[in-house]
């Protein structure tokens, strides 16, 4: 046993153990590290493919079954015509479901992208996308799908980003009852969070927000653009431990499985802090 | 007899490589009461316990880096811990304890639950969320039971390469 402490083995055990920790301690210092880039560069055509595999979660056997004998056929009367065909169409078919949005916010410089990735680990469904810095994502930029406001970038590299959804604690948005005005925090929570439910919290005492109004944010932080749709009031709670009412708030789209979603890189007003929301002043 | 040690640990390799990809595709594992099993620290402990502590620590490693990497663009917990670990259970492996399927399952679930709980303290309690506790019985408890089991198969997955390709 003494001479195993002396032997080479140990040696190599704490050296590796101690630039384990340098690097634990780099790469948490750093947004963007070679080590996070080149393992995700390496596994990212792989990863592709997989998440390409599964994107038709909703189908059963079935439906997939005779989805592919059409498109067997299809394909067998298209093949000579249209060797990219169905390349073409499912970018197109994604891409349609933001055109609303482009043409209403024609500020907004759009990127849409694909769920990569889904861990185990991932906390509050947080996700992968397969977009980067080469993209000209950064860290902060909102992730959205066609019905609204999804989440936001928290970690970039080359190829893909890690996004923090708005069912995590992580995610504090500025947002507004559209109906009664009522203004306030929208954040995750822990006992919420499976039902693909967040909170709209920091309600004042003499609120009047109800079931069925929609919350939207305020774009005072600067973060994310005004407007942006986030859910659904369901419910009007009390929280006896803050002694403040908060409103249960369903998003539009199934977070915990969403696959096709877009990324705002720039739009107006982006990193400024609007000092008065109501006279626009900034 | 090189040749086979080679051939060997390439299988370990290209096996931690398939089951990050499949186990971090969306939709692909059925979420069993809010959760996915931590694919690659089961993978992790069954090889160790069939390699020498150095070889252990390296796969320990691997898999810790592609755990860490695949939440966030840093690595810390399970690599380190993983690290450690394995090379702890190399050793002992090899020196204290038969590599049988009891005392894998043993080591397992105390190594397994030690780890996703230190996980959980690192990622949900210093961070002070609220209604913590409600996460880890929804989503960690069953992680805990799914990587454990997933131990059982990669027990006798890696037994089966380790025979196959043994010096």
């Amino acid at each position: 046993m003494k001479d195993f402490f002396k032997s080479n083995s140990v040696r190599i055990f704490l050296a590796t153990v101690f630039i384990l920790i340098v690097l634990s301690v780099f790469t948490n210092s750093i947004n963007q590290n070679l080590l996070s880039s080149t393992v995700n560069s390496v596994t990212y055509p792989l990863s592709k493919v997989t998440a390409a595999a599964t994107s038709d979660e909703d189908m059963s056997y079935s439906e997939l079954l005779s989805e592919y004998e059409k498109l067997k056929e299809e394909n067998a009367q298209l093949r000579s015509q249209l060797v990219n065909y169905y390349d073409t169409l499912t970018e197109n078919t994604r891409l349609w479901k933001f055109y609303d949005l482009k043409k209403e916010h024609p500020e907004y410089s759009l990127v849409p992208s694909v769920v990569l990735r889904r861990d185990a680990n991932n906390e509050f469904y947080s996700f992968t996308l397969d977009k980067g810095t080469t993209s000209d994502i950064a860290v902060g930029d909102p992730v959205v799908s066609d019905n609204g406001l999804i989440g936001w970038v928290s970690e970039t590299d080359l190829n893909t980003c890690k996004v923090v959804t708005i069912l995590s604690p992580q995610t504090s948005v500025g947002a507004t009852d559209n109906k009664s005005n009522d203004m306030g925090i929208v954040t995750g929570s822990a006992l919420y969070c499976d039902d693909n439910l967040t909170t709209f919290t920091k309600l004042s005492a003499s609120h009047k927000v109800k079931t069925g109004d929609i919350i939207t944010s305020t774009g005072v932080s600067g973060i994310y653009p005004k407007g942006l749709i986030i859910g659904e009031v369901t419910d009007v709670c009390y929280d006896t431990y803050n002694s403040t009412y908060y409103a249960v708030v369903k998003p539009y789209d199934d977070i915990t499985t969403i696959t096709d979603l877009a990324i705002i890189t720039d739009y107006t007003g982006q990193g400024e802090v609007l000092l008065n929301s109501n006279t626009g002043k900034q | 007899m090189q040749n086979l040690r080679f051939f060997r640990y390439l299988a370990y390799s290209i096996e931690i490589l398939v089951f990050f990809v499949l186990g971090s595709t969306p939709s692909l594992l059925p979420e069993i009461f809010g959760a996915t099993p931590c694919i690659l620290v089961a993978l992790a402990l069954t090889i160790a316990v069939f390699e020498n502590e150095v070889p252990a620590m390296i796969f320990g490693v691997a898999c810790g880096m592609l755990t860490d990497l695949g939440f966030s663009n840093s690595i810390g917990l399970f690599t380190i811990s993983l690290a450690i670990v394995c090379f702890i259970l190399g050793f002992c492996a090899n020196n204290f304890i038969a590599a049988n399927f009891y005392n894998v399952m043993l080591t397992a679930v105390i190594v397994i639950t030690a780890l996703l709980s230190l996980h959980f303290v690192f990622a949900f309690v210093i961070k002070g969320y609220d209604n913590a506790g409600v996460y880890f019985v929804n989503h960690y408890i069953s992680r805990i039971v799914q990587t454990i089991l997933c131990t059982i198969v990669f027990y006798f997955v890696n037994k089966f390469v380790y025979e196959t390709l043994c010096d």
